[in-house]
C-alpha cells in the first residue's frame, strides 16, 4: 500500500468529474420516475433564461452594428471599412484552401492506409496458411504429391513477396508525400494571422480616432498604442454623440 | 449480445474523422458501422434502424452533438442507447455538459485505438450489468 496519495492527473480528474455527474443524473432520473416527484431539473429552468439573454445580446449587437456602420459612413471612413471588408473574403478563401488541402491530404493518406492494410494482411494470411501446411509436412502427414504441391506453392509465395513489399513501400512513400500540405497550409495560416492582426489594428485605430476627447483618457487606459488626434469638425459633434452612446454601451 | 456484431453510428461533419473512427472500430473488430454528418441525419437513421452504439462529435452544423444527445435521451425508443461523445479538447464545461445531457462517456481527440477500445469496453460492460 502506498503511504503517500498518488498525484491525480488532470485527465483522471475530468474522468472522475464526468462519472460523478453521470451517476447523479442516473439518480435524478430514478427519483423522477418514482411517484413522489421532486421538483424539476434546475438546468431546464436555466435554459429559457439563457435563451432570453442571448436574444437581448443579439438585439444590442444588431443596434451597435447599425450605429457603427452609419457613423463610419458619415465620418468618411467607409473606404477603410471597404478594405477591411475585402480582407475578410480573402481570409475566407485562404481558409477554404486550407480545408481543401488538408481534406485531400487526409484522403490520400487514408487511401494509402487501406491499400497498405490489404497488402500486409494478404502477406500475413498466405504465410500463415503455408506455415500450417509445412507443419503437416513435418508431422509426416502428407503424401509425396502433396509435398510437391506445398513446395511449389511456397516457392510461388516467395516470388510474390518482393512485389508485394515493393508495393507497400510505394504506399508508405505516398502517405509520407501526402504530408506536404503542412508546409503549404502553414504559410497560408501565417498570412491569415497577419491579416487578422492588421484588421484588428485598423479597427482599434478607427475606434481611437472616433473617440471624443472626454473619453480619450479612458480609451488610452484600455488600449495600447499611440493616440491619434482627430481634427475638430462641426458635423462630427452629432456623430460623436452617437459614438458616445456606442462607447457607453460598450462600457468605456 | 455478441460484442462484435454491435451496430455503430458514427456522427461527425468531417468525412475524414468518420473514416478514421470507422477504421479504428474495424481494427477492434467492430465492422458493422454506419455514418451520419450531423445530428439531423443521425436522428433520421436512428429512427429507421436499430443501432447499438452512437459515437458523436460535438461541433456540427444543423444539430450539434449535445442537442443530438438530448433528443436521443428524450426519445423512448432511443433513450437507452449508449452515446460516446467526442470532444476536441478536454474542456471541463464540455465534459460537464456531456455528463448532464446523459452521455455514456467521452473521448478527447486525437485518440488512439487503445483509448477508444478502453472507452467502448467500459461502456459496454456497464450496459451488460444493467
Amino acid at each position: 500500500m502506498a503511504a503517500q496519495p498518488q498525484a491525480i492527473s488532470p485527465e483522471e480528474d475530468l474522468e472522475a468529474l464526468f462519472d460523478s455527474i453521470a451517476e447523479q443524473r442516473s439518480e435524478e432520473i430514478r427519483r423522477v420516475a418514482e411517484p413522489d416527484r421532486i421538483s424539476g431539473n434546475d438546468a431546464l429552468g436555466a435554459e429559457p433564461a439563457a435563451a432570453g439573454a442571448k436574444e437581448g445580446v443579439h438585439q444590442r449587437l444588431g443596434h451597435l452594428t447599425r450605429l457603427l456602420h452609419d457613423t463610419l459612413g458619415e465620418l468618411g471612413y467607409d473606404k477603410t471599412m471597404t478594405s477591411l471588408a475585402q480582407g475578410l473574403p480573402d481570409a475566407c478563401d485562404r481558409l477554404n484552401y486550407i480545408a481543401r488541402l488538408t481534406g485531400e491530404a487526409a484522403e490520400k493518406a487514408l487511401n494509402g492506409v487501406d491499400r497498405g492494410q490489404t497488402l500486409q494482411a494478404g502477406i500475413g494470411a498466405d504465410a500463415t496458411a503455408l506455415a500450417g501446411e509445412w507443419e503437416r509436412v513435418y508431422a509426416k502427414q502428407v503424401s509425396v504429391e502433396d509435398f510437391r504441391s506445398i513446395a511449389q506453392r511456397t516457392r510461388e509465395f516467395f516470388q510474390t513477396v518482393p512485389q508485394r513489399t515493393g508495393e507497400l513501400g510505394v504506399v508508405l512513400t505516398d502517405i509520407m508525400m501526402a504530408q506536404d500540405f503542412h508546409d503549404l497550409t502553414g504559410q497560408v495560416i501565417k498570412k491569415i494571422v497577419d491579416l487578422t492582426k492588421h484588421t484588428e489594428k485598423q479597427l482599434l485605430d478607427l475606434l481611437v480616432e472616433t473617440t471624443p476627447q472626454a473619453l480619450r483618457a479612458e480609451m488610452e487606459h484600455h488600449l495600447a498604442g499611440p493616440v491619434v488626434n482627430a481634427e475638430g469638425r462641426p458635423d462630427v459633434v452629432t456623430s460623436q454623440q452617437q459614438v458616445d452612446d456606442l462607447l457607453e454601451k460598450l462600457g468605456f | 449480445m455478441e460484442a462484435q456484431n454491435l451496430k455503430f453510428l458514427v456522427v461527425d461533419d468531417f468525412a475524414t474523422m468518420r473514416r478514421i473512427v470507422r477504421n479504428l472500430l474495424k481494427e477492434s473488430g467492430y465492422v458493422n458501422v454506419e455514418e451520419a454528418e450531423d445530428g439531423v441525419a443521425a436522428l433520421g437513421l436512428l429512427k429507421m434502424t436499430k443501432f447499438d452504439f452512437v459515437i458523436s462529435d460535438i461541433n456540427m452544423p444543423n444539430m450539434n452533438g449535445f442537442e443530438l444527445l438530448r433528443q436521443i435521451r428524450a426519445e423512448p425508443a432511443l433513450k437507452t442507447i449508449p452515446v460516446l461523445m467526442v470532444t476536441a479538447e478536454a474542456k471541463k464545461e464540455d465534459i460537464v455538459n456531456a455528463a448532464q445531457c446523459g452521455a455514456s462517456g467521452y473521448i478527447v481527440k486525437p485518440f488512439t485505438k487503445a483509448t477508444l477500445e478502453e472507452k467502448l469496453v467500459k461502456i459496454i460492460s456497464k450496459l451488460q450489468l444493467q
